[in-house]
């Protein structure tokens, strides 16, 4: 780290946050290297060493010779007035040197509220903010993660995008750049056509035209060269137990926010709930083998001393092998003092015997997520869990010492009714009501339930990505009728702000146009609106007002089936058709039975994937 | 690759032992703050492999007692750490072991049995280098005086509130003199439990007082070099 920076962080708050010297990160000779990678992550220090992808894409691009990766996470508000004071452009975490030294410059897209921070970080490493006001010598700007498969709010300010999942594509991209400036036949823009024509998953936004209708819809999104994808079909790894695994892990002397071993146990999601990103995006489920995940969780603790493994994954108890590589774990982990952890549970594979062999649930709380109040809303939405699998879980709970329970909810759904909300009110009622049927229930102690509602946003590759969503006023009017209908002096209600919930609706239905906004946001300011100290809804309806924008035309209004989508360009593997199937089926109140129980059809086993969850096509696990 | 179940294989000792470690806390690791330093040690214990000795309690956990405090913003060759051992492993291999899992910013120097307690730990001897324009005799001599001058006052944050105090008290020997452009403070400070002084605060107080280090921040700099921890005699090193 240079001095200059050194002598600054005498007086910025957490300097552990950008002082570097982590044990396990890549140094290398940067005059022995061809590329210069500068992967970002658009959030403080704590939270984007707690990210996997950073980690294993880390490791990926340092695993070749000619590449050096570096991180860069977003200064804290404080840091960045003093970077203002001393002229001190952004810098990279291991050498301390500003973005512009960089080849690629890479941001990780975890969450829409996070683009303004993108912005900024561009702003602070005095990297132009259109992609089309970059110079020759100015480093390729790269997105990817969950929100590049609908990064159109963004097309002007990136260079390309990598879809889907980045181990390969980032690697070839960067090679690409080597070999281009060796033949010496490398321009920003014969590069960025030859990515987009020959290396999958890389989306050119400059290279595909925009017209639109008269009414601000999109008329058509056409390629402007022939040896271009009309759509991007995102990159998949097939087989987990052979793709790339960070052995070495960066070890931050600060507390991460995921501070413990993260063990992947697979990809995708089985349940397909109908509001959910992630159960679509991620598909074909892929797993890993326990004997893999074993090997790998041993060799991640004897490289980091963690004393806390957390089996990731969307629906963790869906892991087919789960019992086999819990009791491989066991074997060792114990007499190691190494807990287990298993973050996301459902209740209907909630047991004593799991809840014993966890670590997680030594802890007095406990956390489902039913989603929706009646049992037809939560058929409307795909969730497959019933009230009595509910009470079940809970009550296994409160028979093994515990006395807190946290229950997730979503509002607005689509066809929500009152009835639906005071359904989650009577719902947390019964589970109160639950423990005192407990025989077994901690004595003397009294139960706490808290419900954690938020607002249903609909978002891009979901069977619910054309729904309205509920105006701020009808959000924050169910929110109060909700408040109303609590009254078991047991539980206790929170909420999120519907008013970033909109703003977030925005974003990822939005379209190119809102360029313009996020522009003027950014040279007004905005950073760090995923935190609620920084985010101001007035501001924001200021920005799209004053750049011709109407946000209730990306947020609560209807999309037409048969409207051309920001997002048609993108393909994810899950087809139109899937998706409009499923909307009717929500419509008709009626479920569909998870992967594993009989193939939808979803598409997205034409992918391919190894160990895949899917009956029929892939030849997976059956 | 290592294999941490190698130290199950080791032989008891019939009881745990106390095992000192030195080892320095350097470069940009000055910016970690104590309780990041613990956590930190408390993993690297683990993956170095060390045969640790853990509490027998309904929680276990290891053992870990650090000598003095070292402020944030400080460097130091000459911090302590006593971990408990319970198989056999010699002082040479927990060094090397554990030096496998440092960077040399946070390298062990050495490991030995304990000789006496923190407790007695009275002094420390600091190194200021301080980079500020003028470094010349005049402004060495500005300095000498200001450290021989009573008071030399400065507000001392404690848990029981501020108190102004007088430095020079804390302040047991120094000797200053200007090199390459830089003022070499040496000085030897009150460092012991409910007598300790922040050696951040000198640069403070002679900051007022002598009017080094206003200028530029961007040109001027310093750094805290922690060398030694001293015994009540002030001259006899801590072991």
């Amino acid at each position: 780290m240079n001095e200059k920076i050194s002598q600054v962080l005498r007086s910025v708050q957490k300097p552990g946050r950008y002082c570097g010297g982590e044990y396990g990160a890549t140094i290398k000779d940067k005059s022995a290297v061809k590329a210069r990678f500068a992967f970002c992550f658009p959030d403080t220090y704590e939270i984007g060493m707690s990210n996997l992808g950073m980690r294993i894409l880390y490791g990926v691009l340092n695993r070749e010779d000619d590449i050096w990766c570096e991180r860069v996470f977003a200064p804290w508000v404080d840091m960045q007035e003093k970077m203002r004071e001393h002229s001190i452009p952004l810098w990279a975490h291991e050498s301390g040197d500003p973005l512009t030294d960089f080849d690629i410059v890479g941001f990780t897209l975890q969450y829409e509220m996070c683009y303004t921070t993108v912005l900024q970080m561009l702003r602070m490493a005095n990297i132009p903010l259109r992609a089309d006001a970059r110079g020759e010598s100015d480093p390729i700007v790269i997105g990817g993660g969950p929100c590049a498969y609908n990064a159109e709010p963004l097309a002007d300010f990136f260079d390309c995008f990598s879809i889907g999942e980045g181990e390969d594509n980032l690697v070839e991209v960067t090679k690409l750049q080597i070999r281009m400036k060796e033949e010496g036949r490398y321009t920003r823009a014969a590069f960025l056509h030859e990515a987009a024509a020959t290396i999958r998953g890389i989306y050119v936004p400059s290279l595909y035209e925009v017209t639109y209708n008269a009414d601000g819809t999109i008329a058509a999104i056409t390629p402007k060269y022939d040896d271009i994808p009309a759509r991007v079909e995102k990159c998949i790894m097939h087989d987990l137990d052979k793709s790339f695994f960070p052995e070495q892990v960066v070890m931050p002397y600060i507390e991460a926010v995921h501070d413990r071993i993260m063990l992947e146990v697979y990809r995708g999601c089985i349940r397909g709930c109908r509001f959910c990103q992630s159960g679509m995006i991620y598909r074909p489920v892929r797993e890993k083998s326990p004997e893999v995940l074993n090997k790998q969780a041993r060799c991640l603790y004897d490289a980091t001393g963690y004393e806390e493994i957390s089996l990731t994954s969307l629906s963790i108890s869906d892991y087919t092998q789960l019992e086999p590589l819990t009791r491989a774990l066991l074997e060792w982990t114990d007499r190691n003092m190494v807990s287990l952890s298993l973050p996301s549970l459902r209740v209907d594979s909630f047991s004593k015997e799991l809840m014993d062999r966890i670590a997680s649930v030594r802890t007095s709380s406990l956390t489902f997520a039913p989603e929706a109040g009646t049992q037809r809303l939560r058929d409307v939405i795909n969730k497959n869990v019933e009230e009595a699998d509910l009470m079940r879980a809970v009550r296994t709970a409160f028979a093994g010492g515990k006395t807190n329970v946290k229950l997730y909810f979503m509002q607005g759904l689509p066809t929500e009714t009152a009835e639906d909300l005071e359904g989650i009110a009577t719902l947390a009622s019964r589970v109160v009501h639950e423990y005192y049927q407990t025989p077994e229930r901690p004595k003397g102690r009294s139960p706490q339930v808290t419900i954690s509602v938020s607002c249903f946003i609909p978002k891009p590759f979901t069977p619910f990505q054309w729904e309205a969503q509920d105006t701020m006023e009808m959000l924050e009017e169910k929110q109060a009728y909700l408040g109303s209908k609590v009254t078991d002096r047991k539980v206790r209600y929170t909420h999120h702000d519907a008013k970033v919930s909109r703003i977030e609706a925005v974003l990822a239905r939005g379209n190119r146009r809102l360029g313009a906004a996020l522009e003027l946001a950014a040279n007004e300011g905005f950073c760090f609106d995923a935190w609620d100290e920084f985010f101001d809804y007035e501001k924001w309806i200021s920005v799209l007002e004053r750049t011709g924008l109407d946000p209730a035309f990306f947020a609560n209004r209807a999309f037409g089936l048969d409207e051309v989508l920001p997002w048609d360009v993108i393909d994810c593997g899950v087809t139109k058709e899937f998706l409009k199937r499923e909307r009717a089926r929500a419509y008709e109140g009626n479920t569909t039975p998870n992967c594993r129980e009989k193939c939808s059809g979803c598409g997205a086993n034409r992918l391919g994937g190894v160990r895949a969850v899917c009956p029929t096509g892939c030849g997976g696990a059956k | 690759m290592k294999d941490n179940e190698l130290k199950f294989s080791l032989p008891m000792l019939d009881a745990p032992r106390t095992a000192r470690v030195r080892f320095r806390k350097v470069g940009n690791l000055q910016y970690i703050s104590h309780l990041d330093l613990q956590r930190t040690f408390s993993r690297v214990l683990v993956r170095a492999g060390l045969p640790l000795w853990y509490t027998k309690g309904f929680n276990p956990h290891i053992k870990m007692v650090f000598g003095m405090p070292l402020p944030v913003g400080a460097e130091s060759e000459c911090e302590y750490l006593d971990i408990r051992i319970e198989r056999e492993m010699s002082d040479e291999e927990i060094k090397d072991r554990l030096n496998a899992e440092l960077t040399h910013e946070l390298a062990v120097a050495e490991v030995y049995p304990a000789e006496r307690h923190f407790c007695e730990i009275a002094f420390a001897e600091y190194e200021y280098t301080v980079h500020t324009a003028g470094a010349d005799e005049a402004l060495t001599a500005r300095v000498r005086e200001a450290l021989s001058t009573r008071p030399l006052t400065a507000i001392k944050r404690s848990k029981s509130g501020e108190k102004e105090v007088d430095l020079l008290d804390f302040v047991h020997r120094f000797t200053v003199e200007a090199t390459d452009g830089a003022l070499i403070i040496r000085a030897v400070l009150a460092a012991g439990e409910g007598n300790y002084l922040n050696p951040d605060l000198l640069i403070t107080a002679l900051r007022e007082k002598t009017g080094i280090l206003s200028g530029d921040p961007m040109q001027e700099s310093y750094r805290i070099l922690r060398r030694r921890a001293l015994l009540a005699d002030g001259i006899t090193e801590f072991r």
